[in-house]
């Protein structure tokens, strides 16, 4: 059926599987298309995806048997280019199993009339000239290497002698030695002033919360209502080892419930009148919270539960107030931001004992003003340390703890209560305030004043 | 099997044969073939075929698209030598068949080429793949 032609399919060799494999998809791939492109040619109008698929190999298998036959008897001629008499030859290799056509010119000389060469001409004249479809680039593309400079080339000079300079230079240092890299943090004097002011206002805001909570405390407590503050009490928040402090306290004692004074504590007598202090300190509370809140950050958290936990030195009495955990345990919305902080921990630790040691110090200053103190912090431990301190310290009288302005150059002045158990009195002191304190008899003044603190609070 | 020319033959044989060497070969050069001549370099590199002559790489595209045209020759008539298994409801035409290059008719052509090409049935192309072969034949 088959005019003899040269066409002859490889035999099933061992070179097939590298053929696939070695090929790349893209000369796969323009097989593809030529193959396609002949068969339309000859006459199909489609073709399985299988049968085109052997068909590209068997094409692709006949041009390296064919360029390895050329290539074979080149070299059995003692020549590594092959010529055309080496493609012939190998044409008409190919070609043997279909018989030979023109058998006996073989071997003739003129290449030009083997049956081979006959057979091209007879097709070339014959068939449609179909270019390929698209153009296609010369490949493989030759990616451009990228050659080591010599050391000439660097401008080095090797660094032994028996190396010629116009060997590739040897790689840098930095590749095979390892540095210590230290992490340098520019440090901006301007920016740290700036973080350091904010913590100190966040404490001081967080210092007015607990303030808040006391005074809610105190007021629910006089009110003697069944409030919901009472039943954060119960929960049990933290109990830092800190504030084990010396009472026995039971949480849920504690609670705001009582003005929080532990029987321990002072008498039962200062109840009634801490409880009249908390109230005198609610407003006041709030409103310092207020202006603290608005010269900071602006947010303004009003407790809904007067919550508070009050911590006093009575005269003789050593024993502290209750817990500030306590009172934590009741806004629990707002103890969030307590515990965020605790980075700022050591450094509250030593505001608070620097404190108390100026307070010590200071003791005699005002004594009139000093009956008690009220020691608010932000931490749980920070307030356990305030209390632990000033009882190791045999701390029996309330001081006043001064604000410092050259205590760790904070530029905030340190804001305390004070407050006077036995009156319902508030003296809030500043540091650029302490000469105008006086002991104001009712909230309404006490209100006024703060008002006035509060215009001329500069808290940077 | 020696590549060159015998020196036996006498001088205008040997031009004769160059020039109709020569004129062969101009005349490969108008041809373009179907397959791109990057794509038949890049595989007879690929078997140590080494020739800056253009010429040559022409005529071994040249032959490559002969023999596959050949084949697909063969799987064309042994695809039209079936007798169509469609027949239409309309009854218009009943031999007509798209004509489709089938691994079956080109297994059959290229077995007359020396090649084995044998299908695996799995590999399902047609409807009546896997079918008995007598019947898909008739």
């Amino acid at each position: 059926m088959s005019d003899g032609g040269e066409a002859e399919g490889t035999r099933d060799e061992q070179n097939g599987s590298n053929l696939r494999s070695g090929d790349g998809d893209y000369s796969r791939a323009i097989s593809r298309v030529a193959m396609a492109q002949i068969c339309e040619g000859v006459g199909f109008e489609g073709f399985n995806e299988s049968a085109l698929d052997s068909l590209v190999d068997i094409a692709i298998r006949y041009v390296c048997e064919l360029g390895k036959t050329t290539r074979f008897y080149a070299n059995s001629a003692g020549r590594t280019g092959c010529n055309i008499f080496d493609v012939v030859q190998g044409l008409e290799d190919l070609g043997k199993p279909l018989g030979f056509t023109g058998a006996s010119e073989v071997h003739t000389d003129c290449v030009v009339s083997s049956g081979a060469i006959r057979e091209i001409k007879e097709y070339v004249d014959m068939a449609d000239e179909v270019p390929f479809a698209q153009p296609v680039p010369q490949f493989p593309v030759i990616r451009e290497r990228r050659m080591i400079p010599s050391f000439l080339q660097m401008g080095e000079t090797p660094a032994f002698k028996h190396v010629p300079q116009w060997l590739p230079a040897f790689p840098d240092a930095h590749t095979y030695v390892r540095t210590p890299v230290w992490n340098e943090r520019l440090s901006d004097p301007r920016t740290d002033k700036i973080e350091l002011a904010r913590q100190h206002r966040k404490a001081e805001r967080s210092l007015l919360n607990l303030q808040q909570r006391l005074v809610c405390n105190g007021s629910s407590v006089a009110t003697t209502s069944a409030e919901p503050c009472n039943g954060g009490n119960g929960s049990g928040v933290n109990n830092n080892g800190n504030l084990s402090l010396e009472k026995p306290l039971e949480a849920e004692d504690i609670g705001v419930s009582r003005v929080s004074i532990p029987p321990k504590l002072s008498s039962q007598a200062q109840t009634e009148k801490q409880v009249s202090l908390l109230e005198t300190f609610a407003p006041a509370i709030e409103a310092m919270k207020d202006g603290l809140d608005s010269g900071s950050d602006g947010e303004k958290t009003f407790p809904e539960k007067r919550d508070s936990v009050f911590l006093e030195l009575k005269g003789g009495k050593k024993v502290f107030g209750e817990p500030l955990d306590l009172k934590i345990r009741k806004a629990v919305g707002r103890t969030s931001s307590w515990f965020g902080h605790e980075g700022e921990k050591d450094d509250k630790k030593r505001r608070v004992e620097f404190i108390l040691r100026q307070s010590l110090e200071n003791q005699q200053e005002l004594p009139q003003l000093i009956d008690n103190v009220v020691c608010f912090s932000p931490f749980l431990e920070f307030g356990g340390l305030v209390l632990e301190e000033l009882q190791l310290e045999g701390y029996e009288s309330s001081a006043m703890l001064q604000p410092h302005q050259n205590f760790l150059d904070s530029p905030l002045p340190q804001m305390h209560w004070c407050c006077r158990p036995l009156e319902p009195k508030m003296v809030f002191c500043e540091e650029e305030e302490e000469t105008n304190m006086s002991l104001w008899r009712t909230q309404d003044n006490f209100l006024r004043h703060q008002e006035q603190v509060i215009k001329h609070a500069t808290w940077n | 099997m020696n590549g060159q020319t015998s020196h036996q033959q006498p001088k205008d044989g040997r031009h004769d044969d160059d020039t109709a060497l020569t004129e062969f070969l101009a005349s490969l050069m108008d041809y373009t073939p179907t397959i791109p001549d990057e794509l038949v370099e890049h595989y007879l590199a690929k078997s140590g075929f080494q020739c800056p002559d253009t010429r040559l790489t022409r005529l071994v595209a040249v032959a490559t698209q002969k023999f596959i045209a050949d084949v697909a020759t063969d799987a064309l008539q042994q695809c039209k030598a079936r007798p169509a298994v469609i027949k239409d409801k309309r009854d218009k035409q009943q031999k007509e068949k798209r004509l489709i290059l089938t691994m079956e008719d080109l297994s059959k052509a290229l077995r007359e080429y020396g090649v084995n090409v044998k299908h695996q049935e799995y590999f399902a192309d047609t409807p009546t793949a896997g079918l008995d072969p007598a019947s898909r034949d008739e």
